[in-house]
């Protein structure tokens, strides 16, 4: 998807900079597994012919590339978080002058598990790039999550460990423009819950009670949906909003989840990459730089508008 | 000997599951149909404040609001079948909905909070009895496939349980809420 954002003057001043930043590092990142490579080449050819000098030659030669790769760590994370701070902080900008970007904080462990956007409780949660904003009455903020589970196996070999993504992607939430009591949730329909739907649907006493059967076949299809509250939930998914979730659903590459808790909303995204970072290995003066951050960031803020968040004709104000 | 009465405590087992699935959609149904009433309940208390808030300000307005009054009257009176009730509401929701057409013509009234509260639960009140109706209807069609497919249908013959006609949606109720056709008229 291309978007048509040029950046301004300035911040391709600093993206000039930051571009000499990145060929420092590069090249330094170069020389260091240099060192590394060729002292492990020295030390397995002195180990295999038995030459210990050779060996611990190749050890010596090791050890300054062990160095500069250690010392060029805070030189990545200063490129890393100007680019954060200065480009895509601009790109923010050019959007909405509202949103802001911390690239150290996300969305907390226990808003996520909170949400209940996932029945599964992540072993190992990671959350940055947190982005914060207000269109007129509605605010929302966004932040990629990266939540996954474990599973053990033993095997002949000791216990075998395997780590699964609960979601890798984005989470927005924003405040919701209608109040509500309940919880009622929209999940990815798969095998398992196609089944609880239809226990629940057909045979009395067995199944998930809580779910609700809408009218939208399209919805249907894609969605089963969970809800402590019959009335409330059909509150929340008026036909209309049925209809925006599935255009939001059809525009996102993998179903996403939503859930309407505590008077606000969350929605899932699975995404493929890591967004709003910059590239290492790849020249940052390209035209297309910032095509990818942008459109997740337009689609983003779009939401709001798109989800009419901002029609606020109840009694939520 | 043994399967046989394996077969037969089976048997009994999806007998009794069956029929006591008939029986909760069937309580399902009526319970929706309650919820539905709650809500029109709650929307009819709201007429006379609106319609005394209103009144202070409208000139010209005054057969509208006998007529909201008197619809509410029949609404909450004794012996109005459900129905009727139904009916009864779209009725008082169509003035009420020219009303606020209307006030339009009345700025000081368009700046009143009392007034401006009174027509966001009101808007509120509509979204929520079109969901307890569309609950309703879900609640219905349920008990209709269990009534009228098979195996429910053997026991819904012995209970004499008949289909239900779902509720009609009034056009209204289909087309998307808009603050601007509400208030930008």
């Amino acid at each position: 998807m291309s978007t048509n954002f040029t950046l301004p003057p300035a911040v391709q001043k600093v993206v000039a900079e930051l571009e000499i930043q990145r060929k420092k590092i590069v090249s330094n990142k170069l020389q260091g597994w240099s060192f590394i490579v060729f002292g492990i080449i020295c030390f397995v050819i002195g180990v295999v012919l038995g030459l210990a000098i050779l060996a611990i030659v190749g050890f010596i030669i090791a050890i300054p590339g062990a160095i500069i790769l250690f010392r060029i760590g805070e030189s990545v994370s200063n490129y890393k978080s100007r680019f954060k701070q200065e480009v895509i902080g601009a790109a923010l900008n050019s959007v909405d002058k509202s949103l802001t970007l911390d690239p150290n904080r996300g969305i907390v462990e226990s808003e996520f598990t909170s949400s209940q956007l996932f029945t599964t409780s992540p072993d190992r949660y990671n959350t940055e790039d947190l982005i914060s904003g207000k269109i007129d009455k509605t605010s929302f903020y966004f932040a990629e999550v990266h939540a996954e589970y474990k599973t053990e196996v033993q095997t002949k070999n000791g216990r075998q460990v395997t780590w699964h993504d609960i979601l890798k992607g984005i989470i927005f939430t924003a405040d919701f423009n209608k109040n509500f009591n309940g919880v009622t949730v929209v999940r990815p329909k798969n095998f398992g819950s196609k089944i609880g739907a239809w226990f629940s649907k057909n045979v009395y006493s067995f199944g998930d009670k809580n779910v609700v059967e809408l009218e939208n076949e399209n919805f249907n299809k894609n969605f089963v949906i969970y809800s402590t509250d019959q009335i409330e939930a059909r509150y929340i998914l008026t036909p209309a909003m049925m209809e925006k979730i599935n255009d939001l659903n059809q525009r996102s590459a993998y179903t996403i989840s939503l859930s309407f808790i505590d008077t606000r909303m969350y929605i899932a995204f699975p995404l493929d990459k890591n967004y709003f970072e910059p590239p290492v290995f790849k020249t940052l003066l390209k035209p297309d730089l910032l095509d990818d951050d942008m459109s997740v960031l337009t689609f983003m803020y779009d939401i709001v508008r798109e989800l009419d968040l901002n029609t606020r004709i109840w009694t939520k104000q | 000997m043994i399967i046989v009465a394996i077969l037969a405590i089976a048997v009994l087992i999806i007998g009794i599951g069956i029929y006591n699935s008939l029986i909760s959609k069937k309580n399902q149904v009526a319970n929706a149909f309650s919820a539905i009433d709650v809500m029109l309940k709650k929307r009819f208390d709201l007429l006379p404040n609106l319609v005394e808030t209103v009144k202070q300000y409208m000139e010209y307005e005054g057969d509208t609001l006998t007529k909201i009054t008197e619809l509410r009257g029949k609404a909450l009176g004794t012996n109005v079948s459900e129905s009727d009730k139904l009916a009864l509401d779209q009725q008082i929701g169509s003035a009420v909905k020219g009303l606020m057409v209307s006030v339009e013509n009345y700025p000081d009234l368009k700046a009143n909070q009392n007034f401006l509260n009174l027509q966001s639960t009101w808007t509120e009140s509509e979204e929520q009895i079109a969901a307890a109706r569309r609950n309703y209807n879900s609640s219905v069609t349920t008990y209709n496939n269990a009534v009228m497919m098979f195996p429910g249908n053997m026991f819904a013959g012995m209970l004499g349980y008949q289909p239900i006609a779902v509720l009609e949606t009034a056009e209204e109720e289909r087309k998307n809420v808009s603050a601007k056709e509400l208030f930008n008229n």
